[in-house]
């Protein structure tokens, strides 16, 4: 059952929580294994067959975990042997389901031969799952996870706020959590629970999801083949970008606000992404916890064996002021694009999402290899930040924007059509109604390339309100995050030590005003839930 | 070697880094205390480390030391 559902917000959550409050006043133990049981439920409402595949799952993973503490550092390559065995099991079984049907079709375009299988169901989830279970059998590997049982482990995997589609957690940021969970009835834990759920429930449902009418007819163009003019391409790539972002951002909230009610906090996932000044300041505010996961798993320790690798033949490193444009190829260059193109296959299985993940790892490449330069040529980081941001926010803007294209786009022939679109390629249009009152002005505009569409005036209108006044929110307005930053909404957050006027107008408190305004954003988030729609990353 | 020493040590191989003569650093700096010292950056710092002290360290050390403060103890420990 979706966050989003009748089902959920009316019957699931209440009776969880009843059941969860009541047994954490008997016992803790029976709260925690209620909350996996439930947990489990949720997983299973989708489809029941799917709980055959996540279980032996688990029990395999937290089997591989035993057996590499009790081989230890005693026996290294052994231990090394089995980290391996599990990782290449979770892969493959990521593998199977979510890339066997893409890289069949790749085949039958590269060669031509007609392969077919049968369709798979992606088990809802899963990459999102399977890392979580990496990370841990290598956190195990590594010394990091000490204690647990097979009930620790289970509610760790299954945890229903974020079981789906994040954020992917550590085991070691969330057992101490659950251990030291009073499993009891809490005015605030619930208060700031309720509070961040319907500001993502609103989120999604309010500005997230009447975007999709706005900007699918002119995908679903682009796809057939109609070029798209300047106009309608950037509604498109506005549109949508604004939508996934609302769609995350309202999950995301959704998922602190759930695990808020158990007494739990998850990291940030989630931070203000279209106010990057950079793209490597997007990635630190864009689904967090992936950029975290990617990091730490892939990233560092591919780059910390080839930068000593490096050193160890006298080479120059990147960074500092003896790199060269080898070391920047070898030790940057390559880590990031190898990390990205796997970003962008994690994302989905297809072409648009590969070239996604890649034009994201160019620009990374593009921006590391600018800081690297611009320090030799502009020493004053202060000075530089506060004269350049403006340029770093546009171009970070603009380039999310428009690889966003790529993300909702159904094919690359279509993505680069509308790219085109956004440069102009197809021209201008204006609105007929618009056109008809210009009189001769309209000859001119003619001339120039702008030609009547859009059947009414008003629809183009209601367009570019809806995207600004979104983008208004989005790029003006403090987060859920800094609102809540007095009550550790997520891990780690802390409020600002010199917030803007703005956010301290808009400081959540528990008080009789903000009762009445979280009501609204309740009601309208509920009188929004007939129209049933999934979240955009729950494909994933 | 004292911690301070180390410290000031840490502090220049990062300002070589990140070319930020400005930046000082405390046992108990975290990352987030320093602008521009993303992930990226800091596997450089750690490997620029790894050179100056004639050390190495294991990847999962290297994801969790929480402050500065921790890398000035970890070498420590190492290098005595």
């Amino acid at each position: 059952m979706l966050f989003n559902s009748y089902t959920f917000l009316f019957g699931f959550l209440p009776i969880v929580l009843a059941g969860f409050y009541v047994l954490g006043a008997r016992r803790r133990e029976w709260a925690l294994l209620w909350l996996t049981a439930v947990s489990l439920l949720f997983y299973a409402w989708w489809r029941p067959i799917n709980v055959l595949l996540i279980a032996p799952s688990i029990l395999i993973n937290y089997g591989l975990a035993r057996c590499l503490e009790r081989t230890g550092e005693a026996r290294p390559a052994m231990a090394r042997a089995i980290l391996v065995a599990g990782i290449v099991f979770n892969l493959s079984f990521l593998g199977y389901f979510k890339y066997l049907n893409f890289v069949e079709g790749a085949l039958n375009d590269a060669f031509g031969v007609g392969f077919t299988l049968t369709q798979l169901i992606l088990p809802l989830g899963i990459s999102f799952i399977t890392f979580q279970k990496i990370a841990f059998l290598v956190d195990v590997h590594g010394g990091r996870v000490s204690r647990y049982s097979l009930a620790d482990y289970g509610l760790f995997v299954l945890f229903f706020p974020q079981l789906i589609a994040g954020p992917i957690v550590h085991y070691r940021e969330m057992m101490p959590q659950f251990r030291a969970a009073p499993c009891r009835f809490d005015a605030e834990n619930v208060a700031v629970g309720v509070s961040l759920f319907f500001f993502g429930l609103a989120k999604k449902l309010v500005l997230a999801d009447p975007l999709s009418h706005l900007v699918a007819p002119i995908y679903g163009q682009a796809a057939a083949g109609v070029p798209q003019s300047i106009t309608e391409a950037w509604i498109a790539a506005l549109g949508f970008t604004l939508q996934i972002y609302f769609d995350f951002s309202g999950y995301s909230d959704m998922a602190l606000g759930l695990a808020r009610f158990f007494g739990i906090k998850l990291p940030v996932n989630f931070n203000s992404p279209l106010k990057a000044t950079s793209i490597i300041d997007f990635w630190l505010r864009w689904h967090v916890s992936l950029t975290r996961f990617l990091t730490a798993y892939i990233y560092n320790p591919l780059t910390l064996s080839l930068t000593r690798k490096r050193m160890a033949q006298g080479k120059p490193i990147f960074g500092g002021r003896n790199t060269n444009f080898p070391a920047f190829i070898n030790l940057l260059a390559m880590p990031t694009m190898l990390t990205m193109l796997i970003s962008g296959i994690w994302h989905g299985a297809g072409y648009t999402y590969i070239l996604w993940g890649s034009l994201h790892g160019v620009l990374l490449c593009i921006n590391h290899a600018w800081r690297s330069v611009r320090s030799r040529i502009w020493s004053n980081t202060k000075q530089y930040n506060r004269r350049v941001a403006p340029i770093g926010f546009v171009l970070t803007f603009v380039s999310v924007v428009g690889a966003m294209v790529l993300f909702r786009a159904p094919s690359f022939s279509a993505a680069l059509m509308l790219w085109k679109g956004m440069i102009g390629v197809y021209g201008a249009t204006l609105p007929q109604a618009v056109f008809s009152r210009l009189g001769s002005i309209a000859a001119w505009l003619t001339a120039i390339g702008v030609r009547p569409a859009w059947t009414s005036g008003s629809l183009l209108m209601a367009a570019t309100i809806r995207i600004g006044l979104l983008l208004g929110i989005a790029l003006l307005m403090p987060n859920t995050l800094q609102m809540l930053a007095a009550f550790e909404p997520a891990l780690g957050v802390k409020p600002a030590k010199a917030p803007s006027r703005l956010e301290r107008a808009l400081t959540w408190a528990p008080s009789g005003t903000w009762a009445v305004g979280l009501a609204c954003v309740a009601l309208a988030g509920i009188l929004s839930l007939g129209e049933l729609s999934e979240f955009l990353y729950w494909q994933f | 070697m004292t911690d301070q020493e180390r410290l000031t040590a840490l502090a220049q191989i990062l300002r070589d880094l990140l070319g930020d003569e400005s930046i000082e650093l405390t046992m108990n700096t975290v990352r987030e205390d320093v602008a521009g010292w993303d992930s990226f950056a800091y596997i450089n710092f750690i490997v620029a480390i790894e050179a100056e002290f004639r050390i190495k360290f294991r990847i999962a050390e290297v994801e969790s030391f929480p402050d500065v403060g921790s890398i000035v103890r970890a070498i420590a420990a190492r290098a005595g």
